[in-house]
């Protein structure tokens, strides 16, 4: 406990401490249900980053089909066809969208391959030789595409889930660390005020209570001082007056025969 | 009687030509070249053969520029053979380079239909192509002009002239506009070895018809296989084949016809050879992994059909050293070291992308 300078500015009153309370209980659901967040969502990226390796390896293993189709290619046509692919290809034939996938409350973009059908740019390419090849290259290309395509999308969540989970898990430390603590401190010190107050007030009580009694008792002691006064010259009076009233208040002896 | 005043003209040629095709990678060449663990090694390897223009290579070269390098020293030999070529040979030499200039010229109408700058195109064209005039191809801006400078300018005119006009460039695909000149121009080269006064009748000719045959089949059956499934129509097809060869007619016919691969195996039942090779690749079955698989491609065992007809291609080339007093060893040895160039790279992507299990795949003949 960083002692009594870690707590919110807020007048010690039962008002607040009230306030506090609800605050510490929001709190703590709150960093509950962070909590569990934090951990779907590292589940979650445990998951992609091991399809991300898959992807990476199948990746390699494709690339390099797709660089030896390539290089039989060059064999076969025996030239470059570079150029003349590059200018026959009119429209994309390989196409990707996006769509979104909601993991607890993040939004994924995951992209999804596509072909558009009929689209054969250079189908001609090598009609004279090496049609066959190309034609078998292009196929390995775009399945080496397909695997970069889902490579890009588990990328993208990765990165996204790493932010959001960085991001989350600040709030979780944030809540658990500083937010709990800082409004139990405040609820203590609010707790503990009252307490002085209460403590002084019943101090305050019984310091006003002794003074009552004292006075009360100093009252009675006058009042009794007067009384005694009053009666001793009353008996002064009677003793002067020597008179004693037979029908008085005085009982008589028991006359005892 | 061929031979009688050969030498006069030609003989010195024929004895570089035959000397350059001594010079060409033998069989234990390639298999010390399959042993090697980089591109480096590969490199010292062909020291010998290629020695001066891989010097200038920096360490761990990639296979493009080695193939660069290796078609440079087929090129500087080729035009020294060339300076030194007169009369008919040198004719037939430039006959030998049209092909190329096909090529270069089908790049530049890509370019231009497209409009980009062409003069950066002008690199990457085939150097055995390239003629004086072709940077004049680079100043049209439209396919009306090129086609006009492409009529003035270029050697290829006759091919152009009566099967395409300029209206075709546009419309028509770039690899039709591309097979119907090869196809001029394989038909224009058969009639020259054919006629020609210093040829006909002698073993240029008979060499060359054979060479020019295969090469005629050869497209016919491989623009056949690449067009099922593409927008080609059978009546354009059929425009594309060339006017001879050993299938011509009835086979061409055939094959304009052909819908399946089984179609194609029908056409070609008549030549022996053809048949073998549909037979030994699986493709007269129908259950075939498709045509012109390299081998060991996926779903392909054994040979393929475009390495059949390089195998071909190659055995016929050297067969013509056989002969003497022939022109055709000019061309034997440019297609022998064209394949020789194709190994090369081939055993070099095979070692660069570490796919040792299919660097057998290259063609060797000596």
């Amino acid at each position: 406990m960083s002692g009594a300078g870690d707590r919110e500015a807020v007048f010690p009153t039962r008002q607040s401490l009230g306030l506090m309370k609800s605050k510490l209980k929001g709190a703590q659901v709150g960093h509950d249900l962070l909590k569990r967040k934090s951990e779907a969502l590292t589940k979650r990226f445990r998951e992609i980053t091991r399809r991300i390796d898959e992807a990476k390896r199948k990746m390699g293993r494709v690339m390099q089909i797709a660089a030896f189709s390539l290089a039989e290619v060059t064999y076969a046509v025996g030239g470059d066809i570079g150029y003349q692919v590059q200018e026959s290809a009119k429209s994309a034939r390989f196409r990707v969208r996006t769509k979104q996938e909601n993991v607890s409350g993040v939004i994924l973009p995951a992209f999804e391959s596509y072909t558009t059908e009929g689209n054969n740019d250079f189908g001609l390419t090598g009609l004279g030789r090496g049609g066959q090849q190309i034609q078998r290259c292009r196929e390995t290309y775009a399945r080496a595409v397909e695997t970069l395509v889902e490579l890009a999308s588990l990328q993208t969540a990765f990165v996204i889930l790493d932010e959001v989970i960085k991001v989350v898990n600040r709030r979780v430390n944030a809540i658990e660390h500083v937010i709990i603590p800082r409004t139990e401190n405040t609820i203590k010190y609010i707790n503990s005020e009252l307490d002085e107050l209460d403590r002084e007030e019943f101090y305050r009580l019984k310091k006003v209570a002794n003074k009552k009694q004292r006075d009360t008792a100093a009252q009675d002691a006058e009042i009794a001082a007067k009384k005694a006064a009053a009666s001793k010259v009353d008996s002064d009076k009677e003793n002067e007056s020597s008179a004693p009233d037979i029908l008085g208040d005085q009982e008589d002896n028991d006359v005892i025969f | 009687m061929e031979g009688l005043f050969f030498n006069v003209n030609n003989g010195y040629i024929e004895g570089i030509v035959r000397g350059y095709r001594n010079g060409l990678l033998t069989g234990q060449n390639y298999s010390n070249l399959t042993q090697c663990e980089t591109i480096d090694d590969l490199k010292l390897q062909l020291g010998p053969a290629y020695g001066d223009f891989l010097a200038s290579l920096p360490p761990n070269p990639s296979t493009s520029t080695l193939a660069a390098k290796t078609t440079d020293k087929l090129i500087a030999e080729f035009r020294y053979l060339k300076a030194n070529a007169v009369g008919s040979l040198a004719k037939f030499m430039d006959y030998l380079t049209y092909g190329y200039m096909i090529d270069n010229v089908a790049l530049l109408i890509t370019g231009t239909l497209h409009e980009r700058d062409t003069r950066e195109l002008l690199e990457r064209c085939h150097p055995l192509g390239w003629f004086e005039t072709m940077p004049v191809l680079c100043v049209a801006t439209n396919i009306e002009e090129l086609y006009n400078s492409v009529l003035i300018e270029t050697p290829l005119a006759p091919y152009f002239k009566g099967s395409l006009s300029h209206q075709d460039l546009d419309e028509l695909n770039i690899e039709i506009v591309r097979n119907t000149l090869y196809k001029n121009y394989l038909e224009d080269f058969y009639h020259f070895v054919n006629t020609d006064s210093d040829m006909a009748n002698t073993p240029t000719s008979e060499v060359m018809s054979e060479i020019l045959e295969f090469e005629a089949d050869r497209r016919a059956i491989n623009i056949t296989l690449n067009s099922f499934g593409t927008e080609l129509s059978k009546a354009d097809r059929k425009k594309l084949y060339p006017s001879f060869g050993r299938l011509y007619p009835e086979g061409s016919l055939m094959l304009s016809r052909a819908d399946d691969i089984e179609g194609v195996r029908l056409a070609v039942d008549g030549v022996n050879d053809y048949k073998t090779y549909f037979d030994a690749t699986g493709m007269g079955q129908n259950s075939g992994p498709g045509a012109g698989n390299m081998s060991g491609g996926p779903g392909g065992e054994g040979k393929s059909l475009e390495d059949m007809f390089y195998q071909k291609e190659m055995e016929i080339s050297k067969g013509a050293f056989t002969r003497q007093f022939t022109y055709a060893i000019v061309y034997a040895w440019v297609k022998l070291r064209e394949q020789e160039i194709r190994n090369i790279t081939w055993i070099a992507e095979c070692i660069a992308q570490n796919q040792k299990e299919r660097i057998g795949n290259y063609i060797s003949v000596f």
